[in-house]
C-alpha cells in the first residue's frame, strides 16, 4: 500500500490554524468531506473524537495519526495537515504536534489494511529527515513530492 | 540473570486487531518503566521498544511473532511483563 494511493490531494492542509486538538480534527474532517462525497464531516468528527477520548493519537515526535471508521467508503482514505506553530494534541510525550495524518477506514474493513497504513506512516515518520522535509516543504506539490519520494523507497 | 543480563524471548501478538496505536502505546508506556534497554524484533528488523512510531512500523498483526530483547538490571522482569502484555488480547 502506498500512502500516495490513499492520500486525498484536496484534503491536504498546508498550514492548519488551530488553537486546540478539536479544531484540527474539525478542519481535517471538513477538508476530507469536501473532497470525498461518501464522507460526512460531522459524523467523521464524532468518530475521531470518540477515538481520541480513548487515548490521544498524538504518538510523539510531533506526529499524530487520528483515525476512525466510517460507513459507505469503498476503501481507505487519508488526509494530511501541517502546523508550523504546533498544536497541543495531548500527545503522549507532551510535546506540540506539527504533522497530522488522518486515516479513515471503511466500517466493515478488517484491521489489516488499517494496521498496514498506520505502519507505513509510522515508518516514514520515525525518520527525522522525513519529518523535517515535510515540515519545510514549500507548497502542496512539494509536500506530495516528499511523501511520494518516501513511498518509492520500499 | 546477572545484573547486566540480556534476556530475549519470542511472543505472539494476541490483540485481535494486531499491535495498532492503542496497544502500541500501552507497550511503550510499560517499556519506559524499566531501566533496561528494550528492543523489539520482527524477522530481521529490530526497533526501539520505547517509541510508538517504531513499534507501529512493524505492522505486527494478530498472531504474528515478536521478539523482545532487554538489556540491563531489570531485563528479566521487563521481558516477562512486556511479553504478558503482548499475549493478552485485552491489549487491543
Amino acid at each position: 500500500m502506498r500512502i500516495m494511493d490513499i492520500l486525498v490531494r484536496d484534503a491536504v492542509i498546508l498550514d492548519v490554524v488551530a488553537d486546540n486538538k478539536d479544531e484540527v480534527l474539525g478542519q481535517m474532517a471538513q477538508a476530507l468531506a469536501a473532497a470525498v462525497p461518501a464522507v460526512d464531516a460531522d459524523r467523521l468528527l464524532e468518530v475521531l473524537r470518540e477515538r481520541e477520548a480513548l487515548q490521544s493519537t498524538g504518538i510523539g515526535e510531533g506526529v499524530a495519526i487520528p483515525h476512525g471508521k466510517l460507513p459507505g467508503l469503498d476503501g481507505l482514505v487519508a488526509g494530511f495537515a501541517r502546523s508550523g506553530a504546533g498544536v497541543d494534541f495531548e500527545s503522549i510525550d507532551g510535546q506540540p504536534t506539527h504533522l497530522f495524518f488522518l486515516l479513515v477506514v471503511p466500517e466493515h474493513a478488517g484491521g489489516r489494511q488499517h494496521l498496514k497504513a498506520l505502519a507505513r506512516i509510522s515508518r516514514f515518520c520515525r525518520h527525522d529527515d522525513f519529518r523535517k522535509q515535510l515540515s519545510e516543504a514549500a507548497g502542496l506539490d512539494e509536500v506530495l513530492k516528499v511523501i511520494e519520494g518516501e513511498d518509492e523507497k520500499f | 540473570m546477572t545484573a547486566d543480563g540480556v534476556v530475549e524471548r519470542s511472543f505472539k501478538v494476541r490483540a485481535e486487531l494486531g499491535l495498532h496505536a492503542r496497544p502500541a502505546g500501552q507497550f511503550v508506556s510499560l517499556a519506559n518503566r524499566f531501566t533496561s534497554e528494550i528492543t523489539v524484533g520482527r524477522g530481521d528488523e529490530w526497533v526501539s521498544g520505547c517509541s510508538i512510531l517504531s513499534i507501529l512500523s512493524l505492522a505486527a498483526e494478530h498472531g504474528s511473532t515478536l521478539k523482545i530483547r532487554a538489556e540491563g538490571a531489570d531485563a528479566e522482569q521487563a521481558v516477562s511483563e512486556l511479553g504478558s502484555l503482548l499475549e493478552t488480547d485485552g491489549a487491543g
